[in-house]
């Protein structure tokens, strides 16, 4: 059988690559550490995941959503934690 | 409401209701999921077995980013709050986790069993020395209150 590619579509999928996430499958690993929702959605204010809401990851290897961690490092009490989580 | 609050403590709530951990268990929580009810167990061999309390956690639209209020409720089925050294015979708790040592990446579970665990490094039942005069002088809500942390040991 003769097979005749008239058109084809690519498909591409694509996840944050935390160290967490390869090391294990453990559903804690993959979620952000302040709202608790995963790395490859958004963090809860934004619509669309990607480059629109993106992670950080500590030297600690902590993980999570940029904008949560900025709400975080904006309240007032904390800038010492996160220094502390940052540098850890 | 903001977002995060309402979808991390939805998952929060699950969570602990799916797979709670030993010793804690979720009694209560209100549609609004602003105040929760938790039953504590204490563990086995501890001064405090075969007891069992009840911890109330009340959370400000902030949370995660502002820790909840958290106390031991007096006059349920458990009576009274454990007697030790860091709680308050009207239910307040000094941990500093739960003030100026909060951080948004701890959870319910997380501060449910540091309490259990502080209940099961203690060696003695005794109530704080300041007891009476603290309890004469705090409002109803432990966050108001300016704490000092000086013992790790229990």
């Amino acid at each position: 059988m003769k097979v005749k590619i008239k058109q084809w579509n690519g498909v591409a999928v694509w996840r944050w690559e935390t160290k967490q996430s390869s090391q294990v499958d453990d559903d804690d690993d993959d979620v952000c550490g302040i709202c608790r929702g995963p790395f490859d959605g958004c963090c809860p204010d934004c619509k669309t995941p990607g480059d629109d809401c993106s992670i950080v990851i500590g030297e600690c290897k902590h993980v999570f959503h940029m904008h949560c961690l900025f709400k975080w490092i904006g309240s007032d009490l904390s800038k010492q934690l996160v220094r502390y989580y940052i540098e850890r | 409401m903001s977002n995060i609050f309402l979808k991390r403590l939805t998952k929060e709530l699950r969570d602990m209701q799916t797979n709670p951990p030993s010793g804690i268990s979720v009694e209560s929580a209100d549609d609004n999921l602003n105040v929760w009810k938790i039953r504590l167990v204490a563990a086995e061999g501890t001064v405090y077995e075969g007891e069992v309390f009840t911890l109330q956690f009340k959370f400000g639209n902030k949370y995660p980013l502002e820790s909840p209020e958290v106390c031991f409720l007096l006059g349920c089925v458990s009576g009274t709050p454990p007697m030790h050294p860091h709680i308050y015979s009207n239910g307040h708790i000094c941990l500093s986790i739960l003030y100026d040592q909060w951080s948004p990446a701890l959870t319910v579970s997380a501060v449910c069993l540091s309490i259990l665990s502080m209940l099961s490094s203690c060696g003695m039942k005794e109530s704080p020395p300041d007891d009476a005069a603290y309890v004469k002088r705090a409002g109803n809500n432990p966050k108001k209150t300016t704490w000092a942390f000086h013992d790790d040991s229990v």
